[in-house]
């Protein structure tokens, strides 16, 4: 099907953005790549009557290091932040993660602002944004605000940007030397989303126990999530016998979700095998580090 | 699709009952009802304007009631449909006294969903309808509370959505 009519805006800046924002209200909504948007109009799902692009808004697509920290901007594209020398030297995670979105051409216009507001449950970098432990800055008409990533990802499709509002960057502290981090996710054949998908970082301590983990998790429930039990059966203990037992309680908890490609069965023992197998790998490089 | 879950909410069971019962008041609670209005003896049709993120939908639905055995139990037959999809389903709805001040509320159903936004959002579809739950029994809750505090409660699909969460939170810590 077309889109349903609508009036197209090109936004000169985030303060332009805003203002349309607040001018068209609930009849208004902001174009990054169009990925999900697009599809989701052309199926008449959605008919916003304006849509606010924000391509034009240079600003908004760089990568740079700024006072210690990795900051990426809302939209920059998958094919940006994968190919970035900043983020594949100091944020790797990130940069094996936006490689693996969807196909080629997502990746040469989806953001990675786009793909967390957007929040579908199977977008592939909340689970590294939530493992990297990233701040989501969130700018409004009242102003600026930082969010962690523990904070921002609510609800089914629901983050912590109210209406109105522009996430304008997302900011990492570099991972630190001798970690080891992998993104494995099982790919929905047709389109490349995270059937399901886990995020991991691995920091060893001197005797090579595990001093520290981070899981993050999309594609099994309605949103992605850090898995908290899965981290804590890691630390403190040497991680090689550990990975299995921990791997195990990666769905516990999580209400996961069905549909004909995999039923929620299916759904948790993906999780659980992939967390192993991401812990596994990201335990293999800590330890070449 | 298949629906059931428990909750509980700080009223006795009569007010519980009556809020249930009375479609002026459910009609506030709901998301996105925009209108509410008896049709004949129990039944009730509606317009829902409601969605999640930028998916947002018009649908008119009929509600029934029937099976009435007051303060504790009722069935609900429900036949919704929009441009985007259409939903068809029955539900009990139980109420069981928890002390003086707290009722509990156990409900299941079972609901035919179809349509395009069906066909695309499959997986999603169960979410959706149990954060929409999430959001009545916030709203159901904070109306209990108004009303027992003499005062009027507001409500708004994006209060009730923080209320929701707020809740769920709360309970995931023990406290509800």
């Amino acid at each position: 099907m077309y889109p349903s009519a609508f009036d197209y805006h090109r936004a000169a800046s985030v303060k332009d953005a805003l203002k349309m924002l607040s001018e068209y209200g609930e009849d208004g909504k902001l174009l990054a790549g169009g990925h999900s948007l697009i599809p989701i109009m052309k199926l008449r799902l959605s008919q916003p009557a304006h849509l606010i692009d924000l391509g034009g808004v240079r600003e908004l697509a760089t990568i740079r290091e700024e006072g210690g920290k990795i900051v990426v901007g809302a939209m920059a594209t998958h094919r940006a932040v994968q190919s970035s020398a900043i983020v594949r030297a100091k944020l790797g995670l990130l940069a094996e993660c936006a490689a693996v979105i969807g196909d080629i051409q997502v990746r040469n216009r989806g953001t990675i602002g786009g793909s967390i507001a957007h929040a579908d449950p199977a977008a592939d970098y909340p689970a590294a944004v939530l493992a990297l432990e990233g701040e989501i800055t969130i700018e409004g008409a009242a102003g600026r605000r930082v969010v962690k990533a523990a904070d921002f990802f609510l609800d089914l499709m629901t983050t912590a940007v109210r209406p109105g509002e522009i996430v304008t960057q997302l900011a990492f502290a570099p991972i630190p030397a001798g970690r080891g981090f992998a993104y494995l996710k099982h790919r929905q054949p047709a389109s490349g989303f995270a059937m399901v998908g886990v995020a991991a970082v691995i920091a060893l301590a001197k005797n090579a126990a595990c001093e520290s983990a981070r899981v993050g998790i999309t594609g099994l429930g309605a949103k992605p999530f850090r898995a908290k039990t899965v981290e804590s059966a890691l630390a403190g203990k040497p991680p090689a016998r550990t990975i299995a037992a921990a791997a195990a309680r990666a769905a516990d908890g999580i209400d996961a979700l069905a549909d004909i490609h995999a039923s929620a069965e299916f759904r948790a023992e993906l999780a659980r095998v992939y967390t192993r197998r991401a812990l596994e790998a990201a335990l293999a490089r800590a330890a070449a580090a | 699709m298949k629906l059931a879950g428990e909750t509980v909410l700080s009223a006795p069971r009569e007010r519980v009952w009556d809020l249930f019962n009375n479609p002026e008041r459910l009609s506030k609670l709901i998301p996105g009802c925009e209108k509410l209005e008896t049709l004949g003896p129990d039944e009730y049709g509606g317009t829902l304007n409601v969605g999640i993120a930028s998916v947002k939908g018009v649908y008119s639905g009929k509600l029934k009631l029937e099976d009435q055995r007051a303060p504790a139990h009722y069935r609900m037959l429900v036949d919704g449909k929009g441009k985007q999809g259409f939903m068809r389903g029955s539900g009990t709805l139980d109420l069981e006294a928890r002390g003086a001040k707290s009722t509990a509320v156990k409900y299941a159903g079972d609901v035919q969903v179809g349509g395009t936004l069906v066909q695309v959002g499959q997986r999603v579809i169960e979410s959706a309808a149990k954060m929409m739950l999430g959001q009545f029994f916030a709203a159901a809750e904070a109306e209990l509370k108004a009303e027992a505090a003499g005062t009027v409660a507001r409500q708004g699909i994006l209060l009730n959505l923080w209320r929701s969460i707020v809740r769920l939170v709360a309970s995931l810590f023990g406290r509800n």
